[in-house]
Order: C-alpha cells, then sequence, then structure tokens
C-alpha cells in the first residue's frame, strides 16, 4: 500500500483538487494559453478531453467558456485579489448529456489561475426552489387575473344590473304605476314614487316599513289581505278596500307573487277614489234610500223627497198600491232633520172608530172594557219624530176630526181624558184614494185634506217606468239569493223581457213576488221564462189598467179565501202571497166581507 | 464566418428557452423548466449570401429571485426582448432589461417578440400598446413558440440589422 500521508507537495495539490472535484486552469503568458494543473476531474476529461498538464486548446471550448476566458483578462489587469465568478452556464459532454458549471478568476501573485467546479445537489436545490417559487408566481398571476376577470365580468354584470333596474324604474315611474314590493316578513322594501305620493309618505319613510303600518285599513280588510299575503296564489286582485280614517281614500289590491322570490310579494295598487265617488254617485241616483230606480220619473220623486224633507210640513204621498208609499215616508224622515227620532207607521183601513183613536190618541185605564193600564198612542211615541198614517182616506169621521185637531193644535188627548197633550210630530200620510173625490162624496174633510196635503209626492206606477225593471229585478234578486242562499247570477233575456212587458198591476210588490217565485223555481244560475209566474208568462203589455187592483170579478173571494188558507190565517203572508200590500188586504177583506178567523 | 452573440432577454417564464428550442431543434415542450443561469446555442444562418453564426444566449429570466448579469450582455451584438402577451407585467420587465443592455453595452440591433399568441384571448398586452411599442421604434413580433408562429422571421429579421450593423469586410490586398 502507498502511504499517503507523505505525499509530495504536487501530488498532494493533485489529490485535494482530485477531492474538490475542480478543475485548475492557468495562464501561461508566454505561450499564452491555459495550462490544466494537476489531473481533471472526470466530467472534464467527458468534456473537454483534455487531460493533466495539458494546454487548452480555446478553439474547443463551449462559446460560454471562451466568452469567459477572453474576458477575464480585464480582471486580472485590474487590482489584484478579487474572484470573478462567471455565473452558472450548461455545457453538453461528448455523449451529449448537460451539465452546469461555474468558473471562478483569481490571481495569486504573479498567478493567474481559472477554477471550475461543477455545480452539484446545492445548485440542483436551489434551481428547485426558484422553479418552485416560479410556477407559483404563475398560478398565483393566473389566479388573480382569474379573480380581476371575474370581478371584472361581476362589476359588469352589476352595471348592466344596475342600468336594466335604472331602466326598469324610470319606466315604471313614467307609466305611474303605483307598487311596492314587500319582503318575506311583510316589510316594503321598493315602493315607486307614484305609490309614495298617493300614500302621502315619504321614501325614508316606508321602506323597511311593514306594510300595514303603511296602509292603513279596517281590521276585517287587514285580516283579508293578511291572508292573501300569507297565501300561495300567484295573483289576487282584492278590494277596493277604504285607506285612513276616516276614510280619504278608496284602492283596490293586486297582490303577485314574485316569480324571482317566493316568499316576496308585488302589491299593485289601483286609486278606486273617483271610481267609488262616481259609482257611488251613480248609486245615488239609480237608488234612494231602500227605493230603486233611475228613470227620470223616480229621479223627480227622489228631488222632491230630498225637498219635502228640509220642511216639516205634512206630506200626502198619493200612488197605487204596491208602488213603495211607506218607503218614501221612510226616506222623508231619514232626510230631515227629525231622523234621530222615532218613525212610526199606521195603516188605518180596516180598523174600528175607537181602535184607530186609541192606537193613535192613546187612552186612560178603563176608558173602555178591557183599557187595564194607561197607553200611549202612536202620536205620543213618536215624540220628535214622524208617524206616517197609511190609508189616510180609510179614517172613519171621528178620527178624522181628532186628526185635524192634532195638526191645527199639535195636542192630543187620550181616550178617557180630558186633558190634551202637546206632541210634535211630522205627520207623512200616504193613501190610494183620490181624495177629492172623496171630498166631494163627503167621504173625507176638506180640511183634513188641505191640512194634510200641504207637501205632495206622486208616485209613479211601475208600468209608467218600465226601464227601473231590470235594475229592481236584479237588485231583488240579490236580496232574496242573500235571504235564501241560493246562488243566481242573473235573470235571463227573454225573462227580461217578459217583465218589461208586464203591466205590473201590483206595482213594485207585485214584481218582488214574481222575482221570489222566480227563485223558488229556478234550478239554475239563470231564471228563465218558465220560472216566472204563470200570469206573468201569459201576459203582454195591454192597456193601464185603474189603479185599483182589478179584485172586482166573483173569483176574487176564493183567491182571498184561498191565500189565507195557504197562509194558514197570516194574513201578512195571505197578502203577500196576493202581491198586495197589508193595508189593500185588510181594505179588500172588508169590502168582500171576509171574516177572518 | 461570422460570428454574432445574440442574447434573449425577457422575464421569467416568457418563453426565452421555447423560442430558441423551436428556432434550433423545432421542438416545444409544454413542460417549463426555469433556466438558471446560461445556456449558448448557436445556429447558422444566411443572410444576404453571407453565413452567420448566431450564438444564441439563452439568459435565465429576470425576476427578483435572479437579476441579469451585465457581464452577460458583453460582447453582444444584438439581442431579443421576449414578453409574455398574457402578462402585463413583462412589458416593464422588457423596458428595464432593454435599458440595461443600452447602459452596459449601448444601443445594439434588437426585435421585441410577444409571445403566446396561441393564447391571444387572455392577452393583457393589447393592440394600441403594441401600436405604442412600434412607434417608440420597438421591432414587434406576434408570436407561439409553441406553434412556431412567428420564429423564424424573428430570427431571420434580427440577423438582417446584425448584418446591416456590422462593419463591411476587409477586402485583401
Amino acid at each position: 500500500m502507498t502511504d499517503q500521508s507523505h505525499l509530495p507537495d504536487r501530488s498532494l495539490s493533485d489529490h485535494i483538487l482530485a477531492a474538490l472535484d475542480i478543475t485548475v486552469l492557468e495562464w501561461n503568458e508566454e505561450s499564452g494559453t491555459f495550462q490544466l494543473q494537476g489531473v481533471p476531474p472526470e466530467w472534464w476529461s467527458r468534456c473537454f478531453g483534455l487531460t493533466s498538464r495539458s494546454s487548452l486548446d480555446l478553439s474547443r471550448c463551449s462559446p460560454f467558456l471562451q466568452d469567459y476566458l477572453t474576458g477575464i483578462h480585464s480582471v486580472w489587469q485590474g487590482a489584484p485579489g478579487p474572484i470573478e465568478k462567471s455565473g452558472p452556464w450548461t455545457e453538453s459532454d461528448q455523449q451529449g448529456d448537460t451539465m452546469t458549471l461555474e468558473a471562478r478568476a483569481l490571481s495569486l501573485g504573479p498567478r493567474m489561475l481559472v477554477l471550475i467546479e461543477r455545480l452539484g445537489s446545492d445548485f440542483e436545490n436551489m434551481r428547485s426552489i426558484v422553479q418552485r417559487a416560479r410556477e407559483r408566481m404563475l398560478v398565483e398571476g393566473i389566479t388573480a387575473k382569474s379573480h380581476r376577470n371575474t370581478e371584472i365580468r361581476l362589476i359588469g354584470r352589476l352595471e348592466a344590473s344596475e342600468r336594466t333596474k335604472d331602466d326598469a324604474l324610470a319606466l315604471l315611474q313614467q307609466l305611474g304605476l303605483t307598487a311596492m314590493v314587500l319582503d318575506e316578513r311583510g316589510r316594503i322594501t321598493f315602493a315607486t314614487d307614484r305609490t309614495l305620493e298617493m300614500l302621502g309618505i315619504a321614501d325614508e319613510g316606508a321602506i323597511g316599513q311593514s306594510w300595514d303600518q303603511i296602509l292603513s285599513l279596517r281590521k276585517e280588510d287587514h285580516l283579508l289581505v293578511q291572508h292573501l299575503l300569507e297565501g300561495s296564489s300567484q295573483t289576487r286582485s282584492v278590494g277596493p278596500f277604504c285607506l285612513g280614517r276616516p276614510c280619504s281614500k278608496w284602492i283596490e289590491l293586486e297582490i303577485h307573487r314574485d316569480l324571482g322570490h317566493s316568499a316576496r310579494r308585488i302589491l299593485v295598487l289601483h286609486d278606486r277614489t273617483e271610481v267609488h265617488a262616481l259609482r257611488q254617485a251613480l248609486n245615488e241616483q239609480a237608488s234612494f234610500h231602500d227605493l230603486v230606480g233611475k228613470s227620470s220619473a223616480m229621479l223627480r220623486v227622489y228631488q222632491l223627497v230630498r225637498d219635502v224633507a228640509q220642511v216639516d210640513t205634512t206630506v200626502l204621498i198619493e200612488g197605487e198600491t204596491g208602488t213603495g208609499k211607506e218607503l218614501i215616508a221612510r226616506a222623508i224622515h231619514s232626510s230631515s232633520g227629525r231622523k234621530n227620532k222615532p218613525f212610526l207607521a199606521a195603516n188605518c183601513a180596516g180598523l174600528t172608530d175607537s181602535i184607530l183613536t186609541s192606537q193613535l190618541f192613546g187612552h186612560r185605564r178603563g176608558a173602555f172594557t178591557g183599557a187595564i193600564q194607561d197607553q200611549q198612542g202612536l202620536f205620543e211615541a213618536a215624540e220628535g219624530g214622524t208617524l206616517f198614517l197609511d190609508e189616510i182616506g180609510d179614517i172613519p169621521p171621528n178620527v178624522q176630526t181628532a186628526l185635524l185637531r192634532v195638526l191645527q193644535e199639535k195636542e192630543i188627548t187620550r181616550l178617557g181624558e180630558a186633558k190634551p197633550r202637546t206632541v210634535n210630530v211630522r205627520v207623512v200620510a200616504a193613501t190610494h184614494h183620490n181624495l177629492s173625490e172623496d171630498v166631494l162624496r163627503g167621504s173625507f174633510r176638506a180640511d183634513l185634506l188641505y191640512r194634510i196635503r200641504i207637501a205632495r209626492v206622486q208616485l209613479p206606477p211601475l208600468r209608467d217606468r218600465r226601464e227601473d225593471i231590470p235594475l229592481l229585478a236584479q237588485s231583488m234578486l240579490g236580496q232574496i239569493c242573500a235571504a235564501t242562499g241560493k246562488t243566481i247570477e242573473r235573470l235571463h233575456p227573454d225573462t227580461l223581457r217578459l217583465l218589461m212587458s208586464h203591466t205590473w198591476p201590483g206595482n213594485v210588490r207585485e214584481l218582488k213576488s214574481a222575482v221570489e217565485f222566480a227563485v223558488i223555481s229556478c234550478k239554475g244560475t239563470e231564471i228563465h221564462p218558465a220560472d216566472l209566474p204563470p200570469e206573468i208568462t201569459g201576459t203582454t203589455v195591454g192597456p193601464s189598467p185603474s189603479v185599483f187592483i182589478p179584485l172586482s170579478n166573483p173569483d176574487e173571494k176564493t183567491r182571498f179565501l184561498t191565500a189565507l188558507s195557504e197562509a194558514k190565517g197570516n194574513r201578512t203572508e195571505a197578502a203577500k202571497r196576493l202581491g198586495i200590500s197589508r193595508a189593500t188586504f185588510y181594505r179588500r177583506l172588508v169590502e168582500l166581507d171576509i171574516q177572518p178567523h | 464566418m461570422m460570428q454574432k452573440k445574440v442574447c434573449l432577454l425577457g422575464g421569467f417564464a416568457v418563453g426565452k428557452t421555447s423560442l430558441v428550442r423551436r428556432y434550433v431543434t423545432n421542438v416545444f415542450s409544454e413542460h417549463y423548466q426555469t433556466t438558471i443561469g446560461v445556456t449558448v446555442e448557436k445556429k447558422m444562418v444566411t443572410v444576404d449570401r453571407q453565413d452567420m453564426m448566431l450564438m444564441l444566449w439563452d439568459l435565465y429570466g429576470e425576476d427578483e429571485f435572479q437579476h441579469v448579469r451585465e457581464s452577460y450582455l458583453r460582447g453582444s451584438s444584438g439581442y431579443i426582448l421576449v414578453l409574455d402577451g398574457t402578462r402585463k407585467a413583462t412589458l416593464d420587465t422588457a423596458r428595464l432589461l432593454q435599458q440595461t443592455v443600452v447602459r452596459t453595452v449601448g444601443p445594439l440591433p434588437f426585435v421585441a417578440i410577444i409571445n403566446k399568441s396561441d393564447l391571444r384571448s387572455e392577452w393583457e398586452i393589447d393592440q394600441s400598446v403594441i401600436d405604442q411599442l412600434r412607434e417608440q421604434g420597438w421591432p414587434v413580433f406576434l408570436g407561439s413558440a409553441k406553434l412556431g408562429q412567428g420564429v423564424d422571421e424573428l430570427f431571420a429579421r434580427l440577423a438582417e440589422m446584425l448584418l446591416s450593423a456590422a462593419p463591411p469586410p476587409r477586402v485583401s490586398r
């Protein structure tokens, strides 16, 4: 074995260089070449084919090494000592494999050296770190770019959405639509300017508020709207509802489910105040209190009633049976200053002298047989209000005298008493008689006639206002259906035609009776001619009847008796079945000499 | 035969190595392998019937990890600035590198290529910027090392510029 510890100097340096895997080149000034020092590493020989102590042929070196070795002289010519690194470069060996080398130039006194080493694992680690760092930067760059693009896209969408919203809003405002959007808790998230204007509130006052704080509805309307808001229906229309207390507006509501967010609701408000006012005005024209009709004859009656109501005089209402004389009397009372006082009605027909006197003026206990206690009469009971005396043409002469005294003196005297009592009652009388003729015949006092006829209202028979028949029939149909629970929507045109052509001797009362008959007969939702009473279906327009119901034929008594029998003695019901008023019924009973049981 | 040292300069991952490989060996690899140091490739070209050996110095990319050593630039006859069209920041790097070259070795012939035209939809460098560069005297090429587009034209143009800039050959008496 060789003793390695005593190697000569040259051999030692060669071994050190071999151990360090470094190639050392020394510049030979004389030959102008680089001289390889020591034994070069194996990789050097693979690249450049040089063995120890040979001169380096620059033309065989790689371009990089050539460049470096050529340029290194300028370094050596400078200040001694510094080491000039080449930086790493890639070199290929004769087999085409690559390696990374780095050279350092240094001067040791007069000797100028170049050390070339192959960069190993440390270099590879560093390359790996840089590689990872750059890859990461690239990925982050791509991510950042993606985020930027997403941001730009979203901003673009947002801007487009804002533009769309602005456009929609502008359109909405331009259309003047009154609408608001409610969130899932019923709070207002949006309301158009028109809505705020209509409700008279500021924007900041509405947004975030619950709908019922903004729409002040009556309790039952509130419950209905709340119910509909909680429902799942796509669209519902309700109303009109009265807004505010006192009622300042009438609105109809359309409740839509927001198709984008099923829990949200869109409320479209329609201001129906004007329509409501017009409808009310129309209704007032078409009806007056409980009177229905918009014919010119009835409009004149309504106006007359209004005029009469303004004064406190006695009124005489004239008209055929069934024309609604008592309704007129009630309308006068309701339109007058006495409306908050009693309205009492007395039928003067068919009553005896004493009964009628007692009924009107009252009696004292013991005044007559059966008068077991003091009893006030209708005049006293109606104190401050209105007393309606129906069939005043039928009152006996004695009562006429007493009545005249009341009207003149404003005093009544109870039967059995001597001391008069002061009363304040407005008398409204009605009759189907021609009282002037009665005066001529001597059956009615002229002075009483003049006293009660200070104001007159003449009610037209139904045949003189046929244009009111559809309105009356429809109104009656609604009332009767509501009472009976039947759902009949309309009258067939042929039915209406028949109703229009009938002469209606019993006037409105007869019409109501016919409609009641038809409702009972009707099996569908529309009244057909076959549903009407036979006397209507067989009737055509004929000559005007007399103001009296034509009950003078021989069958009349039979009809009355039959009606009484079917009504089991109930005179009101019997009168209804015959289509005549109770007053007429009583009068006819007397005329036909029928003694009801 | 003329030998011309040409440096390829640009930010990291712009495609300098890919351009050289596509030009010299007509090969492209999708795999990104960062360059540390320098790799020198040679390519013989003929310009105006004159042969010219281009020594293509593929330098590592400029970024915060590595800055181009000015010593690498010495002896260059020209250079190529490489930009990545999908990263606008590589334009800033190219401008800085150009200033470094001018400061170190003076105004040399150069060409610029905006690489990765195969990803044109993702480019951040738009036409107005390209027009501005051209107005500033930059010979700008658009190309793709991946597709081989504009590569030969790029090097051919630089070779022409190098030939134009080279002193006329000496005539022996």
